[in-house]
């Protein structure tokens, strides 16, 4: 009993949460008795898949996604690394890294409109420099189809986070199995490579899917910094939402069910895999 | 015993670790500058001259800056206590207990992290409506939780298991009531825990603009969701005071929570 009463909190905020994805699931299908619309109906998601405005906009999330968490986990363990190799562990260096995770994302999309516009302080040191001789030679990186801007924008608030996530894990592993490896004589190189890194990957994994699915589904930087077509889809499946027309909500839940769907469908993934590693390792070791 | 391996540094990682500190904190700065910032035209490296502009129009009386900054702070520091207290209660359901659907609670503690926000958001709304706390605080603070405890059960089940009951069990065996037992042997050794885990919840909820707009209807203001209008509008002067005074008032709050905190511990540690 006693742990179901500490649980209670817990559980009722659960049930809101599984009521609020439910409900955009259930309308999704069609299902809005509030309009009138009481039919199930799997025709939204049909039109979402053939309407190419709105498979732009499942790429431009998956591209935005893909590749923003892929860098930012490369960079994060290599800052990581350095961070736990040159000894900064309990540096000032350490807070400096904390700093991005305390800035939301508006504000970073302030610091990108700051500095990446073209009439930005990047163009205008470039100009000083003779590199650009005019504001329209400076490349398009923000509101443009190559999502430049949205991309280093998560990547400076994620590569901080990933060499954050990592870093106690990292550490406890280098000062042991690392030193000793290289006391065996194996080269800093080396170790990290085929001791450190390989027993630091299911943190890694981890904030990697974090951070994956936060940027697939988040809101503010492709709405502050985001071509205007194709609209990223949480973008556009707020702009179907807000539709005169009450019946663009069921398009809206369905963009949203569609997010919902390869978000799961990656978390599952990982359960697996982080499963079957597992079991290799326990084999391994037994 | 330092083995020699430290000592020998390599230049690459430096470079690495002082670049990314380097832009982290320059925007930081270019940030306090700009705030000052007056006419800037093409291509000058600096403005023409400084102006209070962008003060101006935080202390103006239309803008009601004290109102939204005291409300902002007071609805995010209800939800770093609440997901604060509820995170410690179930990490100690978690952490001491075995029960049936374990595997499936604490899988579902992490589940706001993956579903994407604007599902939850959209579908939640008209449940909102319903139950008649669209618009309301209770409302943004019932969603803000949602996202805060991810992070807060995490932060307190590590030091939940790291602190152990043992002592709490030793005070209740001599007698102590289980929840004083918990108050003056536990609270005081999970602190540090305590203090990320408000910190934590506190800047989640402080960073929220989409889902308090949906669920707030803009009749729930937050210094979120006042700046970032200024921020789409382009006029970087004014969006950059909007964006100091979040900086600023954050560090503020986190340096008087630490101090209440302190203060907190010492009494207990003190009875």
């Amino acid at each position: 009993m006693r742990p179901y009463l500490l649980l209670a909190p817990l559980i009722l905020l659960g049930i809101l949460f599984l009521l609020g994805v439910g409900n955009a699931l259930i309308q999704s299908l069609g299902y809005i008795p509030a309009f009138g619309m009481t039919d199930l109906t799997l025709e939204y998601y049909k039109q979402v898949f053939s309407n190419p405005t709105l498979i732009a906009s499942v790429k431009v999330s998956l591209v935005i996604a893909v590749v923003s968490s892929v860098l930012a986990a490369i960079f994060g363990v290599l800052l990581c690394a350095a961070l736990v190799m040159n000894g900064y562990v309990r540096d000032r260096i350490v807070q400096a890294i904390k700093i991005p995770i305390l800035i939301p994302h508006t504000i970073v999309a302030l610091f990108m409109i700051m500095f990446l516009s073209q009439n930005g302080l990047l163009a205008r040191i470039l100009f000083h420099m003779g590199l650009i001789t005019a504001q329209d030679g400076f490349p398009m990186l923000l509101y443009d189809t190559n999502h430049i801007g949205i991309i280093l924008a998560y990547l400076w608030k994620e590569i901080p986070f990933v060499a954050y996530f990592v870093l106690a894990l990292m550490t406890s592993i280098n000062s042991t199995l690392g030193e000793a490896a290289e006391n065996l004589g194996a080269s800093g190189i080396r170790s990290f490579f085929h001791i450190t890194l390989p027993l630091c990957m299911p943190a890694v994994n981890k904030a990697l899917l974090i951070i994956f699915a936060f940027s697939f589904g988040a809101y503010e930087l492709p709405f502050l910094l985001g071509a205007t077509i194709p609209k990223a889809l949480p973008v556009q499946a707020y702009v179907e939402y807000i539709h005169p027309d009450l019946r663009h909500r069921a398009y809206a839940m369905a963009m949203n069910g569609v997010m919902l769907l390869i978000t799961l469908g990656i978390s599952g993934m990982y359960y697996l895999l982080s499963r079957k590693t597992e079991r290799m390792n326990g084999e391994q070791r037994g | 015993m330092v083995s020699n391996v430290d000592k020998r540094k390599s230049k690459i990682l430096n470079i690495v670790a002082y670049g990314i500190v380097f832009f982290i904190v320059v925007p930081l700065l270019v940030l306090s500058f700009w705030s000052f910032a007056g006419r800037w035209p093409w291509p000058g490296l600096f403005p023409v001259g400084f102006t209070m502009r962008g003060m101006e129009e935080l202390f103006s009386k239309s803008a009601n800056m004290f109102s939204v900054v005291t409300s902002s702070v007071l609805l995010s520091l209800t939800v770093a206590v609440l997901a604060t207290v509820i995170g410690t209660m179930t990490a100690r359901a978690l952490v001491f207990y075995d029960f049936k659907g374990k595997e499936l609670v604490s899988f579902g503690t992490i589940l706001p992290i993956i579903i994407p926000g604007t599902a939850f958001a959209m579908g939640v709304h008209v449940v909102f409506i319903y139950l008649g706390l669209a618009d309301t605080f209770i409302g943004v603070v019932l969603v803000h939780l949602i996202y805060a405890l991810p992070y807060t059960v995490n932060i307190m089940m590590d030091v939940t298991a790291m602190t152990g009951d043992n002592l709490e069990i030793q005070g209740q065996v001599l007698g102590i009531p289980p929840f004083r037992s918990f108050y003056h042997i536990t609270l005081p050794l999970i602190m540090p825990g305590v203090i990320s885990s408000v910190s934590m919840a506190y800047i989640i909820s402080f960073s929220q603009y989409f889902i308090t707009l949906m669920i707030g209807g803009g009749k729930v203001k937050t210094l979120s969701v006042v700046m970032v209008p200024f921020i789409q509008s382009g006029d970087r002067t004014i969006a950059s005071s909007y964006a100091l005074l979040f900086v600023l008032s954050t560090f503020v709050v986190f340096i008087l929570l630490e101090l209440v905190i302190k203060r907190f511990t010492a009494r207990l540690n003190g009875i």
